[in-house]
């Protein structure tokens, strides 16, 4: 019965604890007391659904997850970013990637004509994408749409190396390869489906203040120093300017446009930004070599004005045989100038003269030159220097005359632009010229070029292309087309 | 805490640092460490947390918890469950200061100030958790539905078609067995559960 008895104490200290009431332990037969404190122990027990339930939970959450784990979400080998480039014919540029970078080719997808959907190049250690053309699909090359705003960098062991097998198998150089205030060597080219690529070898650590100082002294320079040969290119931060032009433009007329704007691909690895046809056969476009703007006009009947231009490019004997495949005559091979370059000279086929020139690395003057510098050939050119001084505001920067004022060499800043000159002394010349000249108030400056001795040929007008035009010659035959953008939402 | 204080032999210890490994390649081995740590979890949580549905929902938190940032476990020479309580006690914590801004409470959740005891009571009262599963079938399934269900005497006879008494028997004789395998292991104490 005394069992009994313990049973039943028990069960009524269970339902006490169960029900979280207090139990007094010491009013308990000790052997019952000592149960009651086990099942104390014992409330809050699991049931055994819970604990079912839950490992099923997380098993299953496992196996769900279990394959999503399996997968690296970033696929081995690829980097982060890649470029997607759509091209025009996008077998051609495999060819050429493989053949100008050595790119290896990693997959391809391509239809029964060809046509590649997708493929993939490995360049060193990047991976770019690309695909023929699917407008469609957004998919639009470069040469449909005008350009790329998008400049690909490449770092490459090598620069120079790389560049001489890329140009052979047909880029182009956009800047020369040169050595860089922030320790890189390195410089830009195009290739043929209208991508640029900068690429460059570290060379010298150089820290970000050091880098930052020559910049601010680049600036501080602004806006006479011109972004010469390598240098950072000087964007024209003047609103009065199209985008990519600075203050003087040469503008060459000839009646065979199409044949120049030819040979300044072939010869200089020109890149023709803009072209277009009037319907009396008039042509219009706009080439751009180095960091240097070119316009070039044309068709029947064009009065010509054979230009004389100093163009500075990194390889002065391989663009001088390249100008003479392209059809030029050799003015003068190339040769180690005293004064500091390396020089030839051509003529090209529609009587435009081109100085060639590499500076030596340690002359320091070209590098406030551009690559495309307008070259004058005036007879009495102090007349000239006078006439661009009084006209636009123009100053003379260095002048080499004989004693009795005969210029073989001179300097002139006009805005941001230098020009150059040296009286004629050869049958060909005068060689006036034509000069598309960006100017901050056009009526301004045309009222001051007609007092100055030009001829107006225009007065101010608002042309539909953005730009209000005047146009006058002046005293020595040059052409000038002076110009203010005025943006091309006006 | 050393390993030997929560029953953890050498042998133990390599056999748990294998079962993370395991369930670190591969998630479907992490019911290895479940089972062999759940009951300790839960007794932690509900030493601390009187409410069962509140206990279970916790308890389920640490192991999804625990599953989802497995890989970032490092054996440091602790026993896992430490890694385990210290998510549990993170968790109560955050529900408490949950609990107390819902009803403007101001009264600070109850910390640990004898880490060690804290989690011996856990390890002695998993343990016990533990035993129920080795009772004789009839005890272990009275004990389960009077302490897990929480049903009556009553409600437990009609279920398990027995009369009360024998019910209460069988209640009597399983909290018997669970005392004897409970001083197997520990020294029965009069801590307050």
């Amino acid at each position: 019965m005394a069992e009994r008895s313990a049973i039943d104490q028990l069960d009524d200290a269970v339902a006490a604890i169960i029900a979280q009431r207090e139990v007094d332990l010491t009013s308990l037969d000790p052997d019952v007391a000592s149960l009651a404190q086990v099942a104390r122990e014992l409330r809050g027990l699991p049931t055994e659904e819970f604990k079912t339930q839950l490992k099923t939970e997380l098993t299953r959450r496992e196996t769900m997850s279990t394959p999503k784990r399996k997968i690296d979400p970033i696929p081995k080998g690829y980097p982060t970013i890649s470029a997607y480039m759509c091209f025009s014919d996008a077998p051609a540029a495999i060819e050429f990637y493989k053949k100008a970078f050595g790119a290896e080719e990693k997959m391809r997808f391509a239809e029964p004509s060809g046509k590649i959907g997708h493929a993939e190049l490995k360049i060193g250690g990047a991976i770019i994408m690309l695909s023929d053309e699917y407008p469609d699909y957004g998919a639009l090359s470069p040469q449909t749409l005008g350009g790329s705003p998008i400049k690909m960098h490449l770092w490459v062991e090598d620069v120079d190396a790389f560049a001489r097998q890329a140009v052979a198998a047909g880029a182009k150089v956009v800047r020369p390869i040169e050595d860089q205030f922030y320790g890189d060597r390195s410089g830009q080219i195009a290739d043929p489906f209208g991508y640029t690529w900068i690429i460059s070898t570290r060379k010298e650590e150089i820290s970000q203040a050091e880098m930052q100082k020559h910049i601010d002294a680049f600036a501080q320079q602004q806006p006479y120093t011109s972004s010469a040969q390598g240098e950072v290119p000087k964007q024209s931060s003047s609103t009065y300017m199209r985008e990519g032009f600075h203050s003087v433009t040469p503008y060459m007329s000839v009646e065979k446009a199409p044949e120049l704007i030819e040979f300044v691909k072939q010869a200089f690895g020109a890149t023709e930004i803009f072209r277009t046809t009037g319907s009396a056969g008039g042509m219009h476009a706009e080439v751009r070599i180095g960091e240097s703007m070119l316009m070039i006009g044309g068709g029947p009947g064009i009065k010509e004005s054979p230009t004389a231009i100093h163009l500075y490019l990194p390889d002065v004997d391989t663009v001088y045989e390249r100008a003479l495949q392209a059809g030029a005559t050799s003015l003068f091979a190339p040769a180690d100038q005293e004064y500091g370059e390396r020089s030839g000279a051509v003529q090209d086929p529609t009587g435009n003269r081109w100085y060639i020139a590499t500076a030596f690395e340690t002359t320091e003057w070209p590098r406030e030159l551009r690559t495309v510098t307008l070259y004058f050939h005036p007879i009495g050119a102090p007349g000239l220097i006078e006439f661009l001084k009084n006209a636009f505001g123009a100053e003379e920067v260095m002048r080499h005359q004989s004693d009795e004022g005969y210029v073989y060499h001179a300097k002139v800043r006009i805005g941001d632009s230098i020009v150059e000159m040296g009286e004629a002394r050869d049958p060909s010349q005068p060689m006036p010229t034509a000069i598309y000249l960006y100017v901050e108030d056009v009526d301004a400056m045309y009222e001051r070029a007609i007092k100055a001795g030009g001829t107006s040929v225009l007065p101010p007008t608002d042309q539909p292309y953005g730009d209000r035009n005047a146009w006058i010659n002046d005293p020595f035959g040059n052409v000038w087309y002076l110009a203010t953008y005025l943006g091309t939402s006006k | 805490m050393d390993g030997a204080r929560l029953g953890l032999s050498r042998d133990n210890e390599f056999e748990e640092r294998l079962s993370i490994e395991a369930a670190q390649k591969d998630p479907g081995r992490f019911a290895e460490l479940y089972e062999n740590n759940f009951h300790r979890v839960y007794a932690y949580i509900a030493r601390r947390v009187h409410d069962r549905s509140e206990a279970q929902d916790l308890t389920s938190h640490v192991f999804h918890q625990a599953l989802a940032n497995l890989g970032k476990f490092k054996w440091r020479g602790a026993p896992f469950v430490t890694w385990l309580f210290r998510i549990a006690a993170n968790s109560i914590a955050d529900q408490a200061k949950r609990k107390a801004r819902e009803q403007g409470n101001t009264e600070t959740p109850t910390t640990d100030n004898h880490a060690e005891t804290e989690l011996e009571v856990s390890e002695r009262r998993a343990h016990l958790f533990r035993a129920v599963d080795k009772l004789p079938e009839d005890q272990r399934r009275v004990i389960l539905l009077r302490f897990a269900a929480e049903k009556s005497v009553r409600e437990i006879a009609s279920e398990l078609g027995r009369s009360e008494g024998a019910v209460k028997q069988l209640q009597f004789r399983g909290l018997e067995n669970l005392r004897a395998r409970l001083s197997d292991k520990f020294q029965l104490s009069n801590t307050n559960g």
